[in-house]
């Protein structure tokens, strides 16, 4: 059991009495597109926040060989960021200063500015929006900047939480790109999301998580051939 | 005369204006209402008393406020952070510090004493002749140390990084941790902050008026000002604190001073029916 860039096995999570992932044992390779597909409640959520340190769990998840702390801001230190559902912004605060606590814990000033130009160069609407209070964006805006806000702190694994939520399809398939793009960068994505089927075009591995376990794995382009994919989750 | 009583009336504000501007900013990190907050002046002024005499009222001041400001953070740490790490409902941490509240008024009870004890003489009753008018030369101190204070915190709040990460922290505490930012450490930041301007608040109450193990009480008025301004807001706070030593002042000079408080409670009950989130604590919607 060793070679993988990040690797989860046995994971464990309760909310009190309620057990939530019920040992879960996943891995990514350094810049692979991972995908976890599910319906509401299967424990998707849970599992990104699980990975970004927030909740308290049992069993290993190691990432680069070591084990994943759970504190956030460690987490974040080590490498791995969240992008979670619904966004989460700083609402109240510019797109300008959303970036910045992206970036709150590196202080090597132009290299900041130059990954906010790399944020434009992805999403140019950002730039035209720095000084706009980041609730009044529209909700695609709001998932780009909520994107590069993560991106901000350089990670080198992004997890990314129901990216296309709310959003219209065009707007989703534009925002898929740029994951393709960001992977290309050499970082590694781990994305849950209930629209199976764009995620499963996007991603190379993909599991299937129900109840709490997952219930299949594999190459997404076989995942998808599967008769019980296509009849829970794509609709056929 | 009127001059006088204006500049009067500023000045307590000011005072007004320091207390409500920490106890504000607690209020919206953490959302719940830091009844230890009056303690916490209250130690300032003690510690700004024992300073005073033989060091000078700056230095007093600076001390005091590097004290409470230690003060304020420790009571965190031993009495809120507990409560705050398992998501407990703001009342718990609301009755965690009227407990620390009373707790702390009684040790000064039991070590030093129920003792009213004043502030050397430091201006005197010396003035400043503008326009025929004399102003009292404390008056103007404090309402000009106070302003810039909360002036310098407004900068520090909206300049720098730590300052931006407050901010965060105010809209998602959650997500300010997972931009990398130790939260604990952040609100040990904002209780530092917000005692600080206690402790100062203090030595100034306590040169204005005496020094006793109760005087923190009139964090009521701190309160008050809060919410006249709008809970969370500093800007807010400030106008509320400032507005309100004004008119407090107008109604002791030119009404009485018996009705002084029942017209801060009366202003409050009718500005809270007509503007339920203060002057400034209205929020442009978000889209979701």
């Amino acid at each position: 059991m060793s070679g993988h860039y990040a690797e989860i096995s046995g994971l464990h999570v309760y909310y009190g009495n309620i057990h939530a992932l019920r040992g879960i044992d996943m891995y990514a390779d350094k810049g692979e597109i991972v995908s976890v597909v599910g319906v509401n409640g299967a424990g998707k959520s849970t599992l990104m926040w699980t990975l970004a340190g927030v909740l308290p769990y049992k069993g290993s998840i190691k990432f680069d060989g070591l084990p994943l702390p759970a504190r956030p801001h460690e987490t974040v230190a080590r490498g791995v960021s969240l992008v979670p559902e619904r966004r989460r912004l700083f609402t109240a605060m510019s797109v300008r200063e959303n970036l910045i606590m992206g970036a709150i814990r590196r202080n090597d000033r132009d290299e900041i500015e130059r990954d906010m130009e790399r944020c434009f160069a992805l999403y140019p609407v950002l730039k035209e929006r720095l000084s706009q209070r980041s609730g009044t964006l529209s909700g695609g805006e709001q998932q780009m900047l909520a994107i590069s806000r993560a991106l901000m702190s350089r990670p080198r694994a992004l997890l990314l939480d129901e990216p296309s939520l709310g959003l219209a399809p065009k707007v989703t398939e534009a925002l898929f790109d740029t994951i393709s793009q960001i992977r290309g960068d050499g970082v590694t994505v781990l994305m849950v999301e209930q629209n199976a089927y764009e995620t499963m075009n996007v991603s190379d591995r993909c599991y299937v998580l129900q109840a709490g376990t997952i219930a299949m794995s594999g190459n997404s382009s076989e995942i998808m051939k599967d008769p019980r994919v296509r009849k829970a989750y794509l609709g056929d | 005369m009127f001059l006088q009583t204006l500049v009067t009336g500023l000045s307590i504000g000011a005072i007004y204006s320091l207390m409500a501007v920490g106890y504000s900013l607690i209020f919206s990190v953490l959302s719940f209402s830091n009844f230890a907050h009056g303690a916490v002046i209250m130690l300032g002024a003690y510690i700004g008393l024992a300073l005073a005499s033989k060091l000078g009222l700056g230095f007093a001041l600076v001390m005091s406020g590097a004290g409470a400001g230690v003060i304020a953070m420790i009571n965190e740490r031993v009495a809120y952070a507990a409560l705050r790490r398992r998501g407990a409902p703001s009342l718990y941490l609301m009755i965690s510090a009227m407990g620390c509240s009373m707790f702390l008024e009684n040790m000064v009870y039991a070590t030093i004493g129920a003792r009213f004890y004043a502030f050397p003489e430091f201006f005197g009753s010396r003035t400043v002749r503008l326009w025929g008018s004399s102003l009292s030369l404390l008056d103007l101190c404090a309402f000009v140390i106070s302003v810039t204070a909360v002036f310098a915190l407004h900068l520090f709040i909206t300049r720098t990084r730590t300052g931006i990460a407050i901010r965060a922290g105010v809209n998602d505490m959650t997500m300010c941790s997972l931009m990398g930012v130790n939260t604990d450490r952040l609100i040990s930041v904002v209780f530092f902050i917000a005692g600080a301007f206690a402790g100062v608040a203090g030595v100034f109450l306590g040169v204005r008026y005496l020094v006793y193990p109760t005087m923190g009480w009139v964090t009521n008025k701190a309160y008050i000002a809060a919410v006249i301004g709008g809970l969370g807001s500093l800007p807010g706070a400030m106008m509320g604190g400032l507005i309100l030593g004004v008119l407090e002042t107008l109604v002791s000079t030119y009404i009485s001073s018996v009705m002084r408080d029942v017209f801060s409670f009366t202003a409050l009950t009718a500005l809270l029916i007509c503007l339920p989130d203060g002057l400034m604590g209205a929020e442009t919607e978000d889209k979701v």
